[in-house]
């Protein structure tokens, strides 16, 4: 197959949402930034265009890489995902901004969040785990093997401090390991441990100060088991809509109102009160915050758009796996396609008020360069392996 | 490498994994569908509760004019300069905001060579309170000011002028009784809720600006201010124009009212002047005045003071407010009681030895003068007192009682003015439950004579003259004759109100009506300083006594209806201190009445 012959193998679904999206992406981002004054740079959108460019040629890279050279590697790539972790806290080399050091920068120009290529690295490590040939996954050596190798970038990147993106990685090893045929009980005791580990951290949070303790013993306590004061406030706004509404709820309340006041259609382009008065908080509405901006311009017709084009990916992505050549391109979609929906459904759900507020972008529509690369790369994988499916 | 086929088991559990992809998608749809239809409603109102502001715009007043036209009370664009914040802002932080306006104003300070009129703290207070609104730095600025900022307008562009509706009052100190004065609210009680932001309305204090306050005040409009999440302007929009208040049209004529206030400028006392056909005053004055113009715009603590602790109380309106008793402009009234119930008529008499001798005390005439026989026209013209005590009691108090309650006296007369007293007339039950004792003859002789307990207002006698001038018709005075909707050409009339018609008999009249004529008309009568050479007029003087024993002091008064065959103008006057009505009070309205028909004169 050539190259020419492998581009017509592409997989529509996938082309048809990711092009819909970006376009929507631009547009929104355009709307949401349009009252930052911008610094002389160039204009967020433009900045977005750049990086779908480049996203673009990392797609193609992939798309038209045999998949299995990926999981030949995936070592080497999952050793330098952990290097560039560690980089984020060395000096000169990590950058600390908003009082998180999530960024490596050289000569002065930040570019490269190693979390987010992490995301791929660690994908491909698990596929390689528990997809290579002759390997019996029902043995728990290989569930272990998984779990640590999860938790050594999930604690680098929890170090950062980044519990969202760190949280990621659980549900994606949980999803490899399951198409991946490990027996269900272990699934479920995975599930369970999950479930109970939520429940224990909202049980530190909100118990303590309903008995009467004091706030600074309280910040202590939940410091001592890795929660720190914004997690927790975060948290507790979470469960009370009405606490701190100019501070830590702030955020919350205002995203609920932009896109609960947005109706059927919408206010408008470049009309949502919320995002052009400046209620969305400035800084992050074209990160984090980009679908409250189309839900409030848009309304109900805008944000179901949206949602529409999403499961359409995402079923592309799912026909992949589907249609794949082998077990290794099934699990290697399977895995994609769930990091991409965990950051849909956490950044949406953050959005209407349904999940605590934490930084997840959302893929395709919110800014931001290294993320969208890292996701523009999770579409060339499973492009690369529906290219090389087993369909006429 | 070889390649792993795919079970089924896997291709069940990636089936698996497709129905939680689903549902994680269903159930973000179905959340969406809840917040954005189910309770869009709430976010709405949530949403504009914290980014729109309705500023309340207060409406032009309506304008008050005199029956001819002549504007008393006008609007003057009232200039300032205004700051407007959101232009200064650089950051979030109100601190710094407030360094620069405050910077900004000091700048502006030295090129328009102006005091600061605004200080830091109040910078403060505003950006705290009233963030969305503009600063207004400099109220009342001159035309040098304005054209100094016209000129460094481009250094400045965070300030601009702006404009305010200031109350003038062209013809100063006339009529300022009349009009009264405005001064700004700065909330109506049932209004602030619909409003965050409320800009104050004038509200009348006194006069007509008070009684025809809600026709004058129109309707206050609003705007929508939409603001940003730090609570700066971003855009407005008007929501409701105001819609300026109804002009006034005023029965007084200004040539009049000022010739009234001449008349008493030099004393203190009242002039009330109505045209007897319909109540209309034509003049009103009360002296001391005040200039209204001094009391609306931004008046100093110390001007005030000035004014409210002036004894002579310059805006007390002694025509409608001041209580005096009427002296023999009384008589009168008396007469005509005892002629209507037949206790009198053209030949009765009483013989006069300048007093009256009545269970031990004596009543006597003015300055003891004995007119000898009197009868009841001569009485009148002499205005003997001795008469009228026993015409009096010939009559008897009932009926006096009666016909001074039927022509108004004890009660208001329902002009459209503030403050207005009902004056009192004296009832045999009020002496015994005010005083303990029966009502005695004594009584009687001292209201006959317009003494005692009784009290009028110089309105009163102004509207009792002009019954007696029409023939019996009693209306109610009145200054509003018209009103003018914003926005139509001409006024709409009010038509005046005949309160009652109190049939006095011709014949009975006609003799009072003499005797009155006599007063004037005759070198013997009392008033005879009051005639004019072209116009017969008719009147009565009075010289009534306050004061304790030893110390007493007169009020003189004056009344007269004018032409004496076909009354156009009935007038009251009086005055504080004064000899007697027939010497303090005569001169000064023949010189009005003068005025008056001259007037007229040039009119016709």
């Amino acid at each position: 197959m050539n190259k020419i012959q492998q581009l017509r193998r592409l997989n529509l679904p996938i082309m048809a949402a990711l092009l819909g999206l970006l376009g929507l992406g631009v547009l929104f981002i355009y709307s949401a930034a349009f009252s930052v004054s911008d610094h002389g740079g160039m204009p967020l959108y433009q900045k977005q265009m750049a990086w779908i460019a480049f996203g673009f040629v990392c797609f193609f890279v992939f798309a038209l890489t045999d998949y299995h050279a990926l999981a030949k590697y995936a070592w080497l790539l999952y050793a330098l995902g952990i290097v560039l972790l560690l980089l984020v806290f060395a000096p000169y080399i990590g950058v600390k901004m908003y009082g998180a050091r999530r960024w490596i920068q050289l000569m002065g120009v930040r570019f490269l969040q190693p979390a987010e290529f992490m995301k791929i690295a660690f994908v491909i490590l698990a596929v390689r785990l528990f997809g290579y040939p002759g390997r019996n996954v029902r043995r728990l050596r290989y569930v272990f093997l998984g779990v640590a190798l999860t938790l050594l970038p999930v604690l680098l990147i929890m170090k950062q401090p980044d519990l969202g993106t760190a949280l990621i990685f659980f549900p994606v090893l949980l999803a490899v390991m399951f198409t991946a045929g490990v027996p269900g009980r272990v699934i479920l005791c995975f599930v369970a441990a999950g479930l109970l580990a939520v429940m224990l951290v909202a049980a530190f949070v909100l118990v303590p100060p309903r008995l009467g303790m004091e706030e600074q013993e309280h910040r202590r306590l939940l410091g001592g088991i890795g929660i720190s004061a914004y997690q927790r406030e975060r948290i507790m706004v979470f469960f009370d809509s009405g606490r701190d509404p100019l501070g830590s709820g702030w955020n919350k309340a205002q995203s609920q109102i932009a896109v609960g006041s947005g109706g059927l259609l919408g206010k408008g382009f470049m009309r949502g009160t919320q995002n052009i008065l400046g209620f969305l908080p400035r800084t992050v509405t074209p990160t984090d915050f980009v679908f409250s901006v189309i839900a409030e311009e848009t309304g109900f017709a805008g944000a179901m758009l949206v949602l529409l084009l999403f499961g359409l990916l995402l079923y592309g992505m799912l026909r992949s796996a589907f249609l794949a050549a082998d077990k290794m391109g099934m699990l290697l979609c399977a895995g994609l396609m769930t990091m991409l929906f965990c950051h849909i459904f956490i950044n949406m759900a953050m959005t209407i008020g349904l999940m605590p507020i934490t930084g997840i972008p959302l893929p395709f529509l919110s800014y931001g360069g290294t993320f969208m690369v890292t996701s523009m790369c999770a579409l060339g994988i499973t492009q690369s392996v529906h290219i090389r499916g087993d369909w006429r | 490498m070889t390649l792993i086929q795919i079970t089924d088991r896997e291709k069940t559990r990636l089936i698996v994994l497709a129905l939680i992809v689903l549902s994680g998608l269903g159930l973000l749809g179905l959340a969406i569908w809840f917040i954005q239809l189910g309770q869009g409603h709430f976010y709405r109102a949530s949403q504009e509760q914290q980014s729109v502001r309705r500023v309340r715009l207060p409406a032009i007043r309506g304008k008050i004019f005199d029956r001819n036209g002549v504007c008393m009370a006008d609007n003057h664009p009232d200039y300032g300069i205004a700051i407007y914040l959101e232009e200064l802002r650089r950051s979030d932080k109100r601190k710094q905001t407030s360094q620069k306006a405050w910077a900004l104003i000091r700048q502006l300070a030295l090129v328009l060579d102006l005091e600061p009129q605004t200080s830091l703290k109040q910078i403060n207070a505003h950006l705290y309170s009233r963030k969305a609104l503009p600063l207004l730095a400099w109220r009342h600025i001159g035309p040098g000011t304005m054209a100094r900022f016209a000129e460094n307008q481009m250094e400045f562009p965070a300030a601009d002028i702006t404009f305010d509706a200031r109350r003038v009052y062209p013809q100063g100190a006339a009529a300022s009784h009349l009009i009264g004065y405005v001064d700004s609210v700065k909330t109506a009680e049932d209004e602030t809720e619909q409003y965050h932001y409320y800009l104050p309305d004038l509200e009348g204090k006194r006069g007509v600006e008070k009684i025809y306050n809600k026709q004058l005040a129109g309707t206050a409009g609003g705007r929508l201010v939409r603001i940003d999440a730090s609570g700066y302007k971003h855009d407005e929009e008007s929501l409701l124009s105001p819609v300026p208040g109804t002009d006034l049209r005023l029965s007084i004529d200004l040539r009049i009212q000022k010739a009234a206030e001449n008349a008493v400028a030099d004393t203190s006392g009242a002039v009330v002047l109505l045209d007897v056909l319909s109540g209309d005053v034509i003049a009103m004055a009360s002296s001391p005045a005040y200039d209204p113009n001094v009391l609306s715009s931004a008046m100093s603590t110390a001007t005030w003071q000035a004014i409210i602790s002036d004894e002579r109380k310059p805006l007390f309106n002694r025509a409608v407010s001041g209580l005096y008793p009427p002296g023999s402009t009384f008589k009168p009234l008396v007469a005509l009681a005892a002629l209507i119930q037949g206790k009198a008529g053209a030949d009765t008499f009483f013989f006069c030895d300048g007093c009256y001798e009545l269970g031990g005390r004596t009543f006597s005439c003015y300055h003891g003068e004995a007119h000898g026989r009197v009868d009841l026209v001569s009485a009148l013209e002499l205005s003997c007192n001795v008469f009228f005590f026993q015409l009096g009691l010939q009559c008897g108090y009932d009926a006096i009682y009666h016909s001074a309650m039927a022509a108004g006296f004890g009660e208001k007369t329902g002009i459209d003015l503030d403050g207005e007293a009902s004056g009192f007339l004296p009832s045999k039950a009020w002496k015994r439950q005010a005083r303990g004792a029966p009502w005695c003859d004594g009584d009687t002789c001292n209201v006959s004579v317009g003494q005692g307990d009784l009290l009028v207002t110089p309105l009163q006698m102004a509207v009792f003259t002009a019954t007696i001038a029409n023939g019996g018709r009693l209306f109610r005075p009145r200054l509003a004759t018209g009103l003018r909707p914003y926005g139509q050409k001409d006024f709409e009339p009010i038509p005046p109100v005949l309160e009652r018609d109190l049939h006095w008999p011709a014949a009975q009249l006609a003799l009072v009506r003499e005797g009155m004529r006599r007063v004037i008309g005759e070198p013997s009568g009392t008033g005879h300083l009051a005639a004019l050479p072209d116009v017969v007029m008719a009147g009565k003087t009075g010289t009534a006594e306050f004061g304790r024993k030893g110390s007493r002091q007169n009020h003189s008064w004056m009344i007269i209806f004018a032409p004496y065959e076909n009354p156009k103008y009935a007038v009251a006057m009086v005055v504080d201190e004064g000899v007697s009505g027939g010497i303090s009070v005569a001169p000064r309205l023949r010189r009005l009445m003068e005025e008056v028909f001259s007037a007229e004169g040039a009119e016709g």
